[in-house]
């Protein structure tokens, strides 16, 4: 699919040949459209603008924009702290990536197929940190640190977040292994395949693309995490998220603006690896 | 899982333990210390004597200041919450009708992306665009509609804006996913009785997807009111909300059993909150079983 395109603009004029209105009642159709073009402005102008901050030279938020240039990129790549709040998110989040897809994908694959009593319930326990406050988690870890008195490691916070990446991961590997054809196992097996062969050479491959999306899911949540990283982060040794909102309360220049767009540009490659690897339509389901 | 019959739990089920202590050690055991915490007169690790108190309660039912805090989490999240559905609504319906595999994919990436960018950084865009010297302030007074900015920014409206912006793709994929399982025919088949096909809307497609309005106004509403960064950064520290009373809690006043009470306080509405979703999801698959 195209993913160069602004959104909003083909995706209209698609809709407007697709389903041409008919000549009875064209009005509502074209009432129906423009808000709708309206709401996708509404979503993705906040997005442009920062772009364009991220590039007006002003030292402070200036509208309309006077020029481009690279100042604010090279004061965030320049900057010590924002490098290393950077460095320290990307190894948080590799960490939680690969602890909660580790995690996660067993506990969809014993879900699905381990016969566990209460499957339901467990599932919708482990869903629960999606809709519980993450701020709430973040308290009652900080508390219970506190209490335990292990000061605030690294892997304190690669906890909390894998705690709240986990339920993606469960959800996407659940969700490939429901759609999954039983009789291909059984094959294998009357084939004389072992049930150990099995496993890793029709069951994994085949529950590979829910994995895969829920890792990446992973990863970027956890990228982007705000409250539990807040209370679990020690000065000095904080996230990006935390060394920008840390900024923002005192400075509203451009270099927040190159940095959200570094980070957009991740988000942009994660959706579009996303894309490739599995299709987005396979698993944004709520 | 429906097709297996009822069986003892074989060796795959032991691929839970992992997940299952995680969930204990850093999920049930932080909270049920925090439920402790918010009935104790303090730490029962480095003071010898602690007892048993309500105070922490007693003092937010009888300050006023503390229910008018709770109360303002509420609004914010219903206001926010009704936006969200007013503007998600149509969204989510042109995605679950639209009939170009291109054109569907282009609008779940334009939902997506905002989700996918940070809420610091979304956060941060809304500043700029809502601030006196801001986008919005600049462009309406250049173009002479107005000759003092308007106070968008340090407002409860400012906080709602940026919030709606946040959580309307939530909205937006939960109601689009309910809407698609609405047979289009029988919007058709209203039409073609003879009624105004937003007649047809209102009496069919509608009433159909109110199940999903339900859990994506709960889900929205259990987001919104546990926000922090959106309400202290667009609300300049001057709107207080339960999310922000707690951090302050712990950062400034070190009163940790207060701030224990204050998130018990924030965790059962949210835990009445997952509970109502988990109906309305049911009340939506149940739809699907009758089909």
């Amino acid at each position: 699919m195209q993913t160069t395109a602004s959104p909003s603009l083909p995706a209209a004029q698609q809709t407007a040949s697709v389903r041409a209105p008919g000549p009875a009642r064209p009005y509502g159709r074209y009432l129906y459209l423009a808000i709708n073009i309206a709401i996708l402005v509404f979503l993705l102008a906040p997005i442009a603008i920062v772009v364009v901050f991220a590039l007006n030279p002003t030292p402070f938020i200036q509208f309309p924009p006077v020029g481009v240039s690279l100042r604010w990129f090279e004061k965030f790549f320049a900057s010590r702290d924002f490098m290393h709040a950077l460095g320290f998110s990307l190894e948080v989040a590799v960490l939680t990536t690969l602890s909660a897809t580790a995690l996660g994908a067993s506990a969809a694959l014993a879900l699905a197929r381990g016969n566990l009593p209460g499957a339901r319930l467990i599932v919708a326990t482990m869903l629960s940190p999606l809709m519980l406050p993450a701020i709430l988690t973040g308290l009652a870890l900080f508390q219970t640190y506190v209490l335990l008195d292990v000061g605030r490691p690294t892997w304190g916070l690669v906890a909390g977040h894998t705690l709240v990446t986990l339920p993606y991961v469960v959800r996407t590997t659940l969700a490939v292994l429901h759609n999954f054809d039983l009789r291909l196992e059984e094959a294998a097996q009357n084939l004389g395949a072992s049930p150990v062969r099995t496993f890793f050479e029709v069951t994994l491959p085949l529950i590979k693309p829910g994995v895969l999306a829920g890792a990446i899911f992973a990863f970027i949540v956890s990228f982007d995490q705000f409250p539990v990283s807040l209370f679990l982060v020690s000065p000095g040794n904080e996230t990006l998220p935390v060394t920008l909102f840390n900024y923002l309360k005192f400075d509203l220049d451009g270099t927040i603006g190159a940095a959200s767009v570094v980070s957009i540009v991740l988000a942009f490659v994660v959706v579009i690896g996303l894309d490739r690897t599995v299709g987005l339509r396979s698993y944004v389901k709520l | 899982m429906n097709s297996t019959a009822a069986t003892r739990p074989n060796g795959l089920a032991l691929f839970i333990l992992p997940s299952a202590l995680l969930f204990a050690l850093f999920f049930f055991l932080p909270i049920g210390l925090m439920a402790v915490m918010s009935v104790l007169t303090g730490n029962p690790v480095v003071m010898p004597k602690v007892a048993f108190t309500t105070r922490h309660y007693v003092r937010m039912i009888g300050d006023p200041f503390y229910l008018e805090v709770i109360w303002t989490t509420v609004r914010i999240g219903l206001v926010t919450t009704l936006v969200a559905l007013a503007i998600g609504y149509p969204l989510a319906h042109w995605m679950a009708r639209i009939k170009s595999r291109t054109g569907h994919a282009l609008l779940l990436m334009a939902v997506l992306a905002p989700m996918l960018t940070g809420i610091v950084v979304r956060t941060f865009a809304w500043m700029t665009l809502l601030s006196d010297k801001g986008v919005v302030n600049e462009t309406l007074m250049s173009l002479g509609l107005i000759s003092q900015p308007l106070k968008l920014m340090y407002t409860e409206t400012g906080i709602v804006v940026g919030l709606v912006h946040i959580y309307v793709p939530f909205m937006v994929l939960t109601l689009t996913g309910v809407i698609g399982r609405i047979d289009e025919r029988l919007e058709q088949a209203a039409e073609n009785l003879g009624a105004s096909p937003l007649r047809a809307f209102l009496e069919v497609t509608l009433p159909l997807s109110l199940p999903g309005i339900l859990a994506g106004s709960l889900l929205v509403f259990a987001l919104a009111i546990s926000a922090y960064v959106t309400p202290i950064l667009l609300g300049g520290f001057q709107i207080m909300t339960l999310p922000i009373l707690i951090y302050q809690q712990i950062s400034a006043n070190f009163n940790v059993g207060f701030a224990a009470a204050l998130g018990i306080v924030l965790l059962v509405i949210s835990l009445l909150l997952v509970v109502a979703y988990n109906r309305a999801l049911g009340l939506v698959s149940g739809q699907r079983e009758l089909q």
